[in-house]
């Protein structure tokens, strides 16, 4: 270990470090120190000339690794490796040490011993790049191929906008009809469209296309393999279980609307309807004014928001409902300008353009009415007509009874009940039960699952504009991986040491990601690890009774030296 | 407590054009009216869309004591003809409630 030679730069980060962390202090702590050949402090690491001169003292020196002691490698991690593998290193034999988020941001009262702590992360990022491997990214190759689970209109427009990019498509529907949610809905917002058409129109496209397979009424019941290489059994109408070679997956499996508990709200009683029933009246009821609910021809309707959204149950806005039910009212302004509606709400959040219909349905005569998420609307019964009760918040919460000959219920939207799909896939589901994406912002597609992709309703309750940008965002993502032929991963990921190894498999229990098998190797068990799955997590390392499982990178020996240079000086850290 | 009656609001718009359903309740005019008249004009024109004609007949003196000034409907940001519906108002308790 002591003839390798590494360089050691600290970064003032203008004033962000070095206004609390005496950076000068730090490099002559770590000077001298075995295997440290340079010690240096810069203005700025990342600028270029700070770059170009950390290139040239690692070829003149003949440096073998180096650390960098600035800010979080969430920064400039890849900036660095880049630099390491411009001055000839392999990117993994550099450690940078962050001593601004964890040492001059956090400790601006006590320069001191943020100094000292600086100096012993210093340290211990010296034991690892000292320890450290030359690591290679690890390469899989990818299948020609995408499974879209799903085929409402996130799925569709997936299917055909990958099978554009000359990509096999699988189309996976559990029932024996596309379109999901959209299928029998007439208006949509903005623009008014039909439903049903749209959707017409996506299947004429999918069948038409020789390079999309469509298999409606089936399933998925298996998967292997991981990023690049899967294999995806599905069951098909007819029973027969097919099996599935692809290199990534979509998930579009959309949403359910929320059905209100019998005799919530009044619900199941003539007259009170959820936002989708009252949409399926419109549609069959041509003479909508004639429709007698309870005998009596509709002439009120009294709308009530945020049902199934918002509460204990359901802690987020579905987003839709607002402009859906708004957009539903002013269909209903259109061809009955007679009838009166009532809107009672919360919030109303027709974001974006589509503050234009409730604009349109404001001046057309609705009335909306204010209320508190403590004084709820209630539904009282005057024979078998419902009698609305609200606290008006927009005048001095004047109590306010609205007669009405239909109550609709605006229901949000639930995650789809895919409970064996997900056990299946193995992706993260978020507290409200929608599968989660790695970032919101920068990742909104992408799961932990390296080759999986999410988009529409599956992720959480969406417009059918928005749903369709996600799912084109996630083809896209799935198209760019499968055209590029193979995948680049980070190779911290778990490792056997064979020797070691009684092939017990605790590991394989705890492993959530189904990376470790147990197999049978010359007479041996022994664990193996399938490297495309493993996420480097480490789960199966302290589980291990044998240490015979660490992750690459993170070795057992590199872990343990970098404990003793932290710890250095303290005589008995357990007592 | 108030019982809905929408069909105020129809009787109302026989007299001219009454559009205080543009009205989202921000609060603007009831900020800049002169007089200072808490209810004036925003909560009337609420009185007027529910329908509630014995509140109406509560806030005569405020809806006879606008000026017809205009601050508020200059300021409005929903374009409410909120003069004009002052007008249409007094019209209706002239001919329906005083019945002169």
């Amino acid at each position: 270990m002591s003839e390798q030679k590494i360089g050691v730069f600290i970064c003032h980060c203008g004033g962000n470090i070095s206004d609390y962390v005496d950076v000068e202090r730090v490099r002559e702590s770590v000077e001298g120190l075995p295997g440290v050949r340079v010690a240096k402090t810069n203005m700025f690491s990342c600028s270029d000339a700070a770059q170009e001169e950390m290139i040239s003292i690692i070829k003149k020196e003949g440096l073998d690794g180096i650390v960098i002691a600035s800010c979080s490698p969430k920064l400039h991690q890849n900036t660095f490796r880049a630099m390491a593998k411009r001055a000839g290193l392999n990117p993994y034999k550099y450690t940078q040490v962050n001593i601004r988020e964890q040492c001059s941001w956090t400790h601006t009262h006590n320069r001191e011993e943020a100094t000292n702590k600086a100096a012993r992360l210093v340290r211990a990022g010296i034991q690892k790049t000292l320890h450290a491997r030359a690591l290679e990214p690890i390469v899989t190759k990818t299948h020609p191929a995408v499974l879209v689970i799903g085929a409402g209109i996130a799925g569709m427009k997936a299917a055909i906008s990958l099978s554009k990019m000359g990509i096999n498509v699988h189309l996976v529907e559990k029932e024996k009809e596309v379109g999901g949610l959209i299928r029998d809905r007439e208006s949509l917002f903005p623009t008014g469209q039909d439903g049903r058409q749209i959707v017409r129109g996506l299947f004429e496209k999918i069948k038409a296309a020789d390079n999309i397979n469509l298999y409606l009424g089936a399933s998925v019941v298996g998967k292997r393999g991981s990023v690049g290489d899967f294999s995806v059994d599905i069951r098909v109408s007819n029973g027969e279980t097919v099996s599935l070679s692809v290199g990534a997956i979509i998930v579009t499996t959309g949403a359910i609307p929320y059905r209100p508990k019998e005799g919530q709200w009044g619900y199941g009683r003539p007259g009170i309807v959820t936002l989708k029933e009252l949409l399926g009246m419109i549609s069959s009821q041509k003479e909508f004014k004639y429709l007698r609910v309870n005998g009596r021809e509709v002439e009120t309707i009294t709308y009530i928001y945020c049902v199934g959204s918002r509460d204990k149950e359901h802690t987020y806005c579905s987003r839709y409902c607002c402009t859906a039910a708004i957009h539903t009212s002013n269909i209903i302004h259109d061809k009955w300008p007679e009838i009166s509606q009532f809107h009672l709400f919360r919030d109303i959040r027709t974001y974006g353009n589509y503050e234009e219909e409730y604009k349109r349905a404001l001046s057309r005569g609705s009335i909306f009415i204010r209320f508190s998420p403590k004084t709820m609307p209630e539904i009282e019964f005057e024979g078998e007509r419902p009698v609305v009760k609200v606290s008006d918040l927009l005048t001095s919460k004047e109590e306010i009874e609205i007669e009405s000959d239909l109550i609709c219920l605006v229901t949000g939207l639930e995650p789809s009940p895919n409970r064996e799909l997900t056990d299946i896939l193995k992706i993260p589901v978020g507290k409200e039960g929608f599968y989660n994406e790695i970032h919101p912002k920068l990742r909104p597609v992408e799961t932990v699952v390296d080759g999986i992709f999410i988009g529409g309703c599956a992720q959480g309750p969406k417009t059918s504009q928005e749903s369709t940008i996600s799912a084109m965002a996630a083809a896209a993502k799935a198209g760019a991986m499968i055209l590029t032929g193979s995948v680049k991963m980070e190779p911290f990921v778990a490792e056997v040491l064979s020797e070691r190894c009684d092939g017990c498999g605790l590991c394989e229990g705890v492993c959530p990601y189904g990376a470790i098998s147990i197999k049978e190797d010359s007479g041996k068990k022994i664990a193996i690890i399938n490297e495309a799955l493993c996420k480097g997590e480490g789960a199966c390392v302290p589980i291990c009774p044998k240490e015979a499982l660490q992750i690459r990178g993170y070795e057992h020996e590199t872990i343990c030296s970098m404990i003793d240079a932290l710890i250095e000086g303290y005589e008995d850290v357990s007592s | 407590m108030i019982r809905v009656n929408p069909k105020l609001k129809k009787e109302l718009e026989r007299y001219g054009e009454f559009n205080a359903n543009q009205c989202f309740s921000c609060g603007t005019c009831t900020a800049l009216c002169p007089m200072g008249l808490k209810i004036l004009p925003r909560e009337i024109f609420r009185f007027s869309l529910l329908g509630s004609e014995e509140k109406l007949k509560e806030a005569e003196d405020a809806i006879y004591s606008c000026l017809l000034c205009r601050m508020c409907e200059a300021n409005c940001p929903q374009g409410v003809k909120i003069s004009e519906n002052i007008r249409i108002l007094r019209t209706y308790f002239t001919e329906r409630v005083f019945k002169i």
